[in-house]
């Protein structure tokens, strides 16, 4: 490659990402803009790009008139509960079938099995999950929730984990095994820190799923004690009125509070995403 | 390692957390649960609740779910003989699906009497089987029950510019004219057309096509949206008021057409009375405000001019345990001094003396009309368990046409044919 | 028999006894183990997992009333022409979308993973990307709606469009289809990178660093050294939104309805709409069941095309 064709090359790859940056930008700052703009804004016969008069009315409404935020409250409990119990089973399901000798064939059937939970419309699930819930007496409690988002997300829990355990060489916990640490040491002290970028990806990814979800939110609650934010946000459409300017501040809420959570965890988010952690040392 | 201690410590919270939060709910007779529609319906009966807490002490907690959603929860609810709701809001024509079901108490013996102060049509529509009209075949030998009585009165209404012209539209005639001189292309349609697909667009079109003499079924389940009226009823709004119409019906829903009016970029269209308040009238947002009319929906070619009921019921599952104090609450809501005080905060009554009462008038200018609309009586939709079915097939083919994909005829054609194979299917005698 | 087990001969064919026999054992152990570790975890969530899906299969084959009424509701289910109308816009939708987002996402993943060095900008990137997924759906749908409504829309607005020719995005077919599916692009094309992005972090340095001294060109090492470590997570995310194009819903429902006609009414909605609307869970049951063996059936095939396992 000649020296000008790189440079022409980088030229043409920084374009494209400012352009795809600006195509996934754009919709967050509309979002961002509508949130701050009052109902008379949003009524202007032309709509404008900046919000004419910003302000934080949207905002108090939802959190506070409507009452949503304790229903953040409940989102953030589920979301990490659901999150962490789910990373937990899919670790439980993913160690026999990664690290031991498990036939193949039980290693395709819980794999090919664990996708397939994700190929049944929830359509069909909802009443049946909803007579579930009810009999074991969880109905409109938040453990149905936890419950049900720990299923939904171990297809996609599984398969990660299970890519990131299959590039882990055995041979570097079998040394430890061999010098006499226990199972539970050896998965503690090696395995755990070695598959952190695999955890991480699924921690994200998976508490972004719950935190969205609607469908079983709706179906498994009937009042606020219960409703998670998506439920509640639901709401601000309705059959003559769309309230605009809470709605969007709503989706602004929806994103804070998980990026919050991930510049507090920052630090692992970083060292979770460096080259190659897997092989070094 | 650092990140699996901060995944140890996260699991005994989370878990704590969650174990703490599912304390169960407790269901006494002091507490009153309402599975209640989003949005401008139940304002009136949000303000209420305090109120009979005051004077009751029983807890009154609305949960509210917009409207699409909150039918799919009765829908679960009912099929799973769920206890949460003591209470529900419900379209009328949910009615029939809840009746046909067996969902709802009868609330005849748990104390709720006919009061002639509230229009006749209002009793009628929340009766099962209903008392006039065509009866669903599985239903004709069921006794008449009272399963829903109405807290949102509600009949679809007809809205124009007064500044623009002196004198109300009499006739769909008088419509189109109007709308063909007022519209100016770009700054005002002449007519604003609700065209969304399904729900929608069908509430928009269900008057025209009664007041212009068609309909969807006559007296025996038989399909007639396909004759000769109800055809000439879909071209008058798929080609002649569209021709008049802003620049794209196939999207409009009434949040729209109300921002378009709002505006001022609208000259006429039909109105709910639920959607008035929320910009036509809304002091902060209108530019219209006094120069909007709102009068009865105009006649068409079968000489008269006929509303759709919209009314929202309340009714008891069969399911709440709390049956009698439910009742009691539908009692309460009834009287003419919580009507009064229903009406001063955002409800629409339905009793003819609220409605009608001159201290109210100003700010719901509506009100006198919505009484007179209640009195004519107003057409209810079909009283059949399949309606959601079929409203989405007449939905889907109008917005079809409305959006150029087919034509009036090929709409009034496959609309009728889906909706005939559909009720055969449900075992009516449909032809 | 291996040849080095041959070759050495035992000191005491006891010996030689007690070490297979130990070999046998530490396998039967780690084998057991297997079960041991997996059975009661597995088992449980296999069960509640598997007990929906049994009630959603009798949902299917049953009347209103409980009486087992056979395959009347699949007869149905398929005799509906709408069905195939449903199947062939989610066809079209899915082929708009899908493409984009999976080669967009995985581009972008390679295009960061190449590029970027800096771990601060790498976790930015990183946590930007979940974004779009966290927004609840309806409130997605609604700013899509503020972007393409006419006359309200801000697109037609920057295009300068807004006369009464301007491009209607939810009620011209091609158009509407276009926006929905640029909606699911937006917001999906992240999670792709997401998956992938984390997938190149598990190629192993030295494996990289080796064809790079053998003078690799960027297009070799992807295609040879990292691509092979992608494929299950690539496997993973092919099927993950292909399911998920089965389920979109809010968005399509605030922006167009399924307009204009049925256009944009897509499986998800059409399934629900035979639930809900028709008040036919019966055979809204019966079209889940028949969508999950279509794409069992489907992943079977492709799997064995794209094996989840290297090697």
């Amino acid at each position: 490659m000649t020296h000008r064709s790189r440079g022409f090359t980088r030229v043409a790859t920084s374009a494209l990402l400012a352009v795809i940056a600006f195509v996934f930008a754009f919709p967050l700052f509309y979002l961002i803009a509508t949130s701050l703009k009052t109902k008379a804004d949003l009524f202007a016969p032309v709509p404008s790009l900046f919000p004419p008069a910003p302000t934080i009315e949207p905002y108090l409404s939802v959190l506070f008139t409507r009452g949503f935020a304790g229903l953040l409250v409940n989102s953030t409990i589920v979301g990490l509960s659901a999150t962490v119990l789910a990373i937990c089973v899919a670790f439980a399901i993913c160690y026999p079938i990664t690290r031991l000798p498990a036939t193949p064939r039980l290693r395709a059937f819980v794999l090919n099995w664990a996708l397939s939970l994700r190929f049944l419309p929830p359509v069909a699930v909802v009443i049946p999950y909803f007579a579930i819930v009810r009999t074991i007496g969880l109905y409109n409690q938040l453990p149905a929730l936890i419950l049900v988002y720990t299923i939904f997300n171990l297809p996609l829990a599984i398969w990660m984990l299970r890519g990131f355990l299959d590039e882990i060489p055995i041979e570097i916990e079998e040394a430890a095994l061999v010098d006499g640490a226990s199972r539970w040491y050896a998965f503690r002290t090696i395995l755990l820190p070695l598959s952190r970028t695999g955890i991480l990806a699924v921690v994200i990814i998976v508490f972004a799923f719950d935190w969205a979800e609607f469908m079983f939110a709706f179906v498994l609650t009937a009042t606020p004690q219960a409703m998670t934010f998506p439920v509640g946000v639901q709401g601000l459409v309705t059959q003559f009125e769309i309230i605009w300017n809470d709605m969007a501040a709503g989706g602004v809420i929806a994103i804070l509070l998980p990026l919050s959570l991930m510049i507090i965890a920052r630090r692992h988010v970083m060292t979770g995403l460096t080259f190659g952690v897997i092989r070094e040392k | 390692m650092k990140l699996s201690k901060w995944l140890a410590m996260l699991v005994p919270i989370a878990l704590v957390a969650s174990a703490c939060s599912s304390t169960p709910s407790a269901g006494t007779a002091s507490k009153l649960t309402i599975a209640a529609v989003q949005g401008v319906e139940d304002a009136g009966l949000k303000a209420l609740a305090p109120m009979y807490k005051q004077q009751k002490g029983v807890d009154i907690q609305i949960v509210e779910a917009p409207y699409d959603d909150l039918y799919s929860k009765l829908v679960t609810a009912f099929k799973a003989n769920d206890s949460t709701y003591d209470l529900v809001m419900m379209d009328d024509p949910w009615m029939p699906k809840f009746g046909t079901d067996g969902s709802l108490s009868d609330l005849g013996p748990l104390g709720i009497t006919q009061d002639p102060d509230v229009a006749q049509v209002v009793w009628d529509v929340g009766t099962w089987p209903p008392p006039r009209g065509p009866v669903p075949p599985s239903e004709k030998s069921k006794p008449k029950q009272l399963l829903g009585v109405t807290i949102v009165g509600n009949v679809e209404m007809f809205m124009y510019r007064n500044d623009l012209t002196s004198t109300a539209p009499a006739t769909y005639d008088d419509v189109l004219k109007n709308a063909k001189a007022q519209n100016k292309s770009g700054s005002v349609a002449g007519y604003i057309i609700r065209g969304k697909a399904t729900n929608p667009v069908v509430a928009d079109f269900l008057p025209i096509l009664w007041s212009q003499g068609g309909d969807v079924f006559d007296e025996n389940w038989n399909v007639v949206l396909d004759n000769a009226a109800s055809k000439a009823a879909i071209s008058f709004l798929v080609n002649d008021l569209k021709g008049v119409a802003q620049t794209d019906p196939g999207s409009t829903d009434a949040s729209d057409r109300d921002k378009i009016m709002a505006n001022g970029q609208g000259y006429q269209s039909s109105v709910w009375p639920g959607e008035i308040n929320s910009a036509v009238l809304d002091p902060t947002v209108t530019k219209v405000a006094g120069k909007v009319t709102f009068i009865p929906i105009p006649a068409g070619k079968s000489g008269k001019g006929v509303g759709m009921m919209g009314n929202w019921l309340l009714g008891v599952p069969k399911a709440s345990k709390n049956q009698q104090a439910a009742a009691d609450f539908v009692k309460w809501m009834l009287q003419k001094d919580t009507q009064m005080t229903y009406a001063q905060n955002k409800g629409i009554p339905s009793r003819t003396s609220v409605l009608k009462d001159a201290s109210l008038t100003a700010a719901n200018p509506y009100f006198s009309v919505l009484a007179d609309a209640l009195q004519a009586p107003p057409n209810w939709r079909p009283r059949t368990d399949q309606w959601n079915a079929v409203e989405t097939i007449i939905g889907t083919h109008l917005n079809k046409a409305l959006t150029g994909g087919e034509t009036a005829d090929q709409a009034a054609t496959g609309a009728a044919t889906e909706i005939r194979t559909l009720m055969k299917g449900a075992g009516y005698p449909t032809q | 028999m291996s040849g080095t087990g041959v070759s050495v001969a035992p000191a005491h064919p006891f010996a030689i006894g007690a070490r297979i026999r130990t070999a046998w054992m530490v396998r039967s152990r780690q084998e057991r183990l297997v079960y041991q570790l997996l059975l009661p975890v597995f088992g449980t969530v296999f069960v509640l997992a598997t007990i929906p899906f049994i009630l959603a299969v009798i949902q299917a084959v049953t009347s209103d009333s409980g009486r087992f009424i056979g395959l009347a509701n699949f007869a149905r289910a398929l005799g509906n022409p709408l069905l195939y109308e449903a199947i062939k816009q989610t066809a079209i939708y899915a082929a708009i979308a899908l493409p984009i987002e999976i080669l967009g996402g995985l581009g972008i993943a390679l295009l960061v993973h190449r590029t970027v060095r800096s771990n601060a900008v790498r976790a930015a990137i990183y946590i930007a990307a979940m974004i779009p997924i966290v927004i609840p759906q309806i409130a997605v749908g609604v700013i899509f709606r503020l972007v393409y409504a006419p006359d309200y829309g801000i697109l037609n607005v920057l295009l300068g469009q807004t006369g009464p020719n301007q491009p209607l995005w939810l009620s011209s077919p091609p158009l509407a289809m276009i926006a929905t599916a640029s909606v699911d692009i937006w917001q999906w094309t992240p999670f792709v990178y997401l998956v992938m992005f984390a997938g190149f972090q598990t190629v192993p340095s030295e494996s990289v660093e080796a064809a790079q001294v053998d003078g690799a060109t960027n297009w070799t090492q992807f295609r040879h050294i990292e691509l092979p470590y992608l494929r299950p997570l690539l496997l993973l995310v092919l099927f993950f939104r292909i399911a998920d194009v089965i389920r979109v819903f809010d968005h399509v429902y605030v922006l167009t309805g399924g307009g204009p006609g049925t256009t944009t009414q897509f499986l998800s909605l059409y399934i629900y709409r035979i639930g809900f609307k028709f008040s036919d869970l019966g055979q809204a049951s019966a079209l889940a069941v028949i969508v999950m063996v279509a794409m069992i059936l489907f992943y079977t095939v492709v799997s064995r095309f794209l094996p989840a396992d290297r090697g």
